[in-house]
């Protein structure tokens, strides 16, 4: 009994150790539909699992031999019968398994019409992402690069080593693929992918590439076709974008403190077509923001803090032009003027 | 359990532990067994020369520029070494009558033309006009054919063996059995050059 | 049961020690040579393991460089498969197969001597890469193009690979010679379908080993020559084919693995019906199924290769499927064995239990990664990692330490002592559960593996910390393993001739048995000779060929 004890607990130390035994959340089609047929297996997987090891901690408590029984017990070569049972239920099993894997294989592999293709190039120890549109983003040491895609729509992926293997992994999408020249053997892998909801995602190289194999990280950010649109003209145009749909990053910042009643700068500048954040610090006990107006037209209205705290606006792009910003609680004493420059 | 039944009691008369010499002599399994993995070492240099060849095309299958295969000499090469395997079959038949002379003769002849094969060999590669370094083709052709003569030099080594110990009186009609496995290493050789010189030469 | 003197009866040459243990031709000897050198190359490369899990235990670079950590692992997986398991258990098959057939000794004792000695040059010369400019450190797969000799200079990867030719050269002279002696040195009586189960996994395991290794000999030979001599095999700037390696690689590496597990599963069968106290359940669907896997082996590499969008992804997928039948049908037959049966928990049944109950898990993540969707995601990571190390470790592993529990006594003539193998097995059984079961979650959340270090972001710095302290609870493990070996070899119980009441013909001698080994054999009418020997001709002899009927147990 003290070994059944034993026995259960752990097991359910193993239960913890093993997580949830789940993959994460799918945000991508393909990826929904490989977590469900993860989901089959596993189900298969515990029944068998149960059933056998139950059976071995079954088996040694109850067949455990007493002290100073020398009788044999029966001597048991086979049993025709439950061998051909034991053999027809796994065969029964494995085409199940293997037919629906093939089914999810081609959910999986489907190939539609893009709506988004990007070649990538992965050379050690960096990504390079090109888009058709002639804009190229590629990563440094310690700033992973950003594939921006829009959400939605198949997004395919032309996948080109420059030098040894690597491999292409969203852990949420559930899906990678590997990075090979092939020579002149034959062109290069291609991944089609599409995402369902918005938001940053974050992957790495899978395949042994050498020293810097662990740093070699990217990002994929998927947002609104809208969104994905203005990002990539926003490239085009040179600027360096704030990917929107969640994401902290800052392009530019401003930072403005208000004490006293007071706004510390009385104005500032900032590049026209890119959103910016501003870090606003309320050192007062009383209500303060920061708002953008054009000629009394409001650009743009932040949150009122109202004691003392800091907060980060998320300003989006505006056109070139003089504008002015002010506390909408003091208006005439809190003032300053924004310009936008090309 | 009954006492004391652990006294080890042999079935009928005293069996004493012998090696079965029924059936193929052991040394014999043993040559085929290490002639079944050279096959697979064979194997997957074929693997190589296939694949390179298929990944070449559509340009065609061929030496680099300023080389050239002399068809000519591996013909010559192939006689040389498929004459060898019948003089060295002739060996074994020589022995198996108990003719220990025609035995050391036969085998002589075997290794003279196997050691002019090498010969051959070496002097076709000054030939060539290319080497392993020089792209896919070069690569495959001499791993293949240098592994290939790497082979029959062992083949020689075991030749010169087994002619030495002839020459010394070790072997009999019915006590030969490293003839035979060095024999059938021979023909195993034989074998594996018509496969290199149909693949490279007549395949191309 | 009889004792006997330990000393040989015949009159031997005297020799010095050092000079007969250099110069034996004793399959005994070179049985426990390789024994004792292999669990030297697993404190090492276990070294290397602790090495790994100190700095991945938390994120951030502790006190290795990438560099170092990559050879790290590299040098952990090509000791451990190539320099412990498969020398441990072809020395626990050298030791005993003779033993089990009645045969005197291998049928070509001396090539049995070089293929031993070859194994520790092999290995040094692997490890030497670390002093002059670092070891080979592109994993043990070795993909190209990283070890082009552009991508990888220095002779540290040369040496890996002609150690490992080497070493792969001691394997095939190692399965010639086992083949022929299973073949041809029988004792009068023993029909193959009388052998025991252990003596068939060493005939499909030699099998494998004969027709797979040469291919990855091919396969090095050509690495060495694009590395050294211009080649072009597999560098893609110079019109190689980097996937031509991989396919090479794997026809070899996935036969191997089944090299690595089939010997341990054939010590399990040994093991088991002896304490259960009754034959293993279903001995010829046993044999059938060992062909079985043995053949379908052969069939599945490309499984490997899923991700590289370059293989036939149907068939693999379906053989790969398909092994899990007869290696499922093994899994019965073993708990048939334990069904009914009355149980002796020793150490080594402890370990063979242990075997079963880890190998399942390992079983299981390989069919899930049979399935090609699933495996896109799981490719790569540590789920890839968690389910080698339950089939190496829980399996193989495992597998060696039954034997050497249950087949100490006979090697040495005194018994280890079981309360220390217990202490040794339950510590050894948590810690390796605590190190390895993580790794299943950690590559389903995305975890790659091969990385030196990940972000302190990525959620996986708990279950990292875990494992890494069940990694030193392996390690701690040892310690009572080592005291008990050699305690017991000085002053260990004297063991007799057959102390487990065994089966099988290596307990019809002396522990240990003398260099010609037998005096005399029991008459072989089954596969349990010594069983009938025991238990009385009273008892019904089973007949060749039908060995399904249930038989009376008369006591």
């Amino acid at each position: 009994m003290r070994f059944l004890g034993r026995a259960a607990g752990a097991l359910v130390l193993l239960g913890l150790l093993g997580g949830c035994m789940l993959p994460p959340q799918p945000a991508t089609e393909g990826g929904k539909d490989v977590f469900n047929l993860y989901l089959l297996v596993l189900g298969l997987a515990l029944i068998v699992f149960v059933g056998v090891e139950g059976f071995i901690l079954y088996a040694v408590v109850r067949y455990r031999r007493k002290p100073g029984d020398d009788v044999l017990p029966e001597q048991l070569h086979g049993n025709t019968t439950v061998e051909i049972i034991w053999t027809a239920i796994p065969t029964v099993i494995v085409f199940i398994l293997f037919t629906f894997s093939m089914i999810t294989l081609g959910e999986v592999d489907a190939h539609q019409d893009p709506g988004a293709t990007i070649e990538v190039e992965g050379f050690q120890w960096q990504w390079t992402f090109n888009y058709e549109e002639g804009v190229t983003i590629r990563g440094e040491p310690g700033k992973p690069p950003v594939m921006a895609v829009p959400v939605g729509e198949p997004v395919r992926l032309i996948l080109k080593s420059l030098d040894v293997n690597h491999s292409w992994y969203v852990p949420q999408f559930l899906i990678k693929r590997d990075l090979i020249d092939f020579g002149d053997a034959r062109g290069p892998n291609e991944l089609e992918f599409t995402v369902t909801e918005e938001g940053t995602y974050s992957g790495q190289c899978a395949e042994f590439c050498g020293t810097g194999h662990a740093d070699m990280t990217f990002v994929v950010q998927a947002m609104s076709r809208a969104d994905y649109d203005a990002y990539i003209a926003a490239l085009v145009a040179g600027e360096t974008p704030v990917p929107s749909g969640g994401s902290a990053e800052c392009g530019t910042t401003i930072s403005i403190v208000a004490a006293n009643t007071q706004f510390d700068i009385d104005s500032f500048e900032v590049p026209a077509g890119t959103p910016f954040c501003i870090e606003f610090e309320n050192q007062d006990a009383i209500q303060h923001n920061v708002a953008i107006l054009d000629n009394g037209t409001p650009l743009f209205e932040g949150e009122f803090l109202n004691e003392p705290g800091t907060i980060t606006y998320q300003v989006p792009a505006l056109e070139a032009g003089d504008y002015q910003f002010l506390c909408q609680a003091h208006p005439t004493t809190m003032v300053g003027d924004v310009t936008v420059t090309q | 359990m009954t006492a004391g039944a652990a006294e080890i009691r042999p079935a009928g008369d005293d069996h004493l532990v012998e090696t079965h010499q029924t059936g193929m002599p052991t040394v014999m399994v043993g040559m085929l067994l290490f002639i079944a993995s050279e096959v697979m070492f064979f194997g997957g240099l074929f693997a190589t020369y296939f694949n390179a060849r298929a990944s070449v095309a559509p340009e065609p299958w061929e030496p680099p520029p300023g080389g050239e295969l002399d068809m000519a000499l591996a013909g010559v090469l192939t006689a040389i070494l498929i004459s060898s395997s019948f003089t060295m079959q002739f060996g074994v038949w020589a022995i198996r009558r108990g003719d220990t002379g025609k035995l050391k003769m036969w085998t002589g002849i075997t290794l003279v033309l196997g050691l002019l094969f090498l010969a051959g060999q070496l002097y076709d590669y000054s030939q060539l006009g290319f080497g392993i370094a020089d792209g896919i083709f070069g690569t495959v052709f001499y791993t293949l054919t240098g592994f290939h003569g790497a082979h029959v030099f062992g083949g020689a080594v075991g030749l010169t063996i087994i002619l030495a110990r002839a020459m010394q009186g070790q072997f009999s009609g019915r006590n030969h059995v490293a003839v035979e496995a060095v024999s059938i290493y021979w023909h195993f050789v034989d074998v594996v050059w018509i496969a290199v010189f149909s693949t490279i030469y007549l395949l191309r | 049961m009889a004792t006997t003197t330990l000393e040989p009866r015949s009159g031997t040459i005297r020799r010095s020690w050092v000079i007969e243990w250099l110069t034996t031709v004793d399959h005994k000897k070179i049985g426990v040579l390789y024994i004792v050198n292999s669990f030297l190359f697993f404190f090492a490369a276990g070294i290397l393991a602790l090495v790994i899990r100190s700095e991945l235990a938390v994120p951030g670079m502790q006190f290795l460089d990438h560099d170092t950590y990559n050879q790290a692992f590299t040098m952990h997986g090509t000791i451990m498969l190539f320099l412990f398991i498969i020398p441990a258990l072809s020395g626990f098959a050298n030791y005993i197969v003779p033993l089990q057939l009645g045969a005197p000794d291998m049928a070509f004792p001396r090539i049995n001597a070089l293929s031993f000695w070859l194994l520790p040059l092999g290995g040094i010369l692997i490890f030497s890469g670390y002093l002059f400019g670092g070891a080979a450190a592109e994993g043990w797969t070795g993909y190209s193009p990283l070890t082009a000799d552009r991508f990888s200079p220095g002779v540290g990867t040369d040496l890996w690979i002609i150690g490992l030719a080497l070493v792969g050269t001691a394997s095939i002279l190692g399965a010639v010679n086992s083949i022929t002696t299973i073949f041809k040195m029988r004792a009068p009586g023993m029909t193959l379908f009388r052998m025991p189960i252990f003596v068939w996994t060493v005939l499909v395991t030699a099998v494998l080993i004969l027709l797979a290794t040469p291919v990855l000999t091919a396969g090095l030979i050509a690495l060495f020559i694009d590395r050294n001599y211009g080649g072009s095999f597999f560098d893609p700037s110079v019109g190689g084919n980097p996937i031509l390696w991989q396919h090479i690689f794997w026809f070899f590496g996935h036969p191997e693995v089944y090299i690595v597990i089939l010997p341990a599963m054939g010590v399990v069968s040994e093991v088991l019906p002896v304490f259960s106290r009754k034959p293993l359940f279903g001995y010829k669907a046993f044999v059938f199924a060992t062909i079985a896997i043995g053949l379908l082996s052969f069939s599945v590499w490309a499984h490997h290769m899923f991700t590289t969008g370059a293989v036939f992804l149907p068939f693999f997928s379906f053989m790969t499927a398909l092994i899990a039948i007869p290696t499922g049908i093994k899994m019965f037959n073993w708990l048939g064995t334990l069904y009914r049966g009355k149980l002796m928990l020793t150490t080594a049944m402890l370990f063979a239990l242990g075997f079963i109950a880890m190998f399942l898990i390992g079983g299981i993540s390989g069919v899930m990664l049979a399935s090609p969707p699933i495996d896109f995601h799981v490719q790569d990571t540590y789920f890839v990692v968690a389910h080698l190390h339950y089939v190496f470790f829980g399996g193989s592993v495992f597998g060696v330490f039954a034997a050497t529990y249950y087949w100490f006594p006979k090697m040495s003539g005194r018994k280890l002592n079981e309360p220390l193998g217990k202490v040794h097995f339950w510590i050894h059984f948590i810690g390796f559960n605590l190190a390895f079961f993580p790794m299943h979650q950690l590559g389903l959340s995305g975890m790659p593996r091969r990385i030196a270090d990940y972000s302190p972001d990525a959620g996986w710095t708990v279950l990292n910390l875990a494992s890494t302290v069940g990694a030193f609870m392996i390690a701690v493990s040892i310690i009572p393993f080592l005291i008990n070996v050699v305690a017991s070899l000085i002053n260990g119980e004297p063991a007799g001739d057959d102390p487990w009441e065994g089966n099988t013909l290596e307990w019809a001698t002396t522990s240990p048995p003398p260099p010609y080994n037998f005096d005399r054999l029991p008459p072989i009418h089954s596969e349990r000779p010594l069983f009938f020997l025991t238990h009385g001709h009273g008892h019904a002899v089973a007949r060749d060929e039908d060995l399904d009927e249930t038989h009376e147990a008369q006591a």
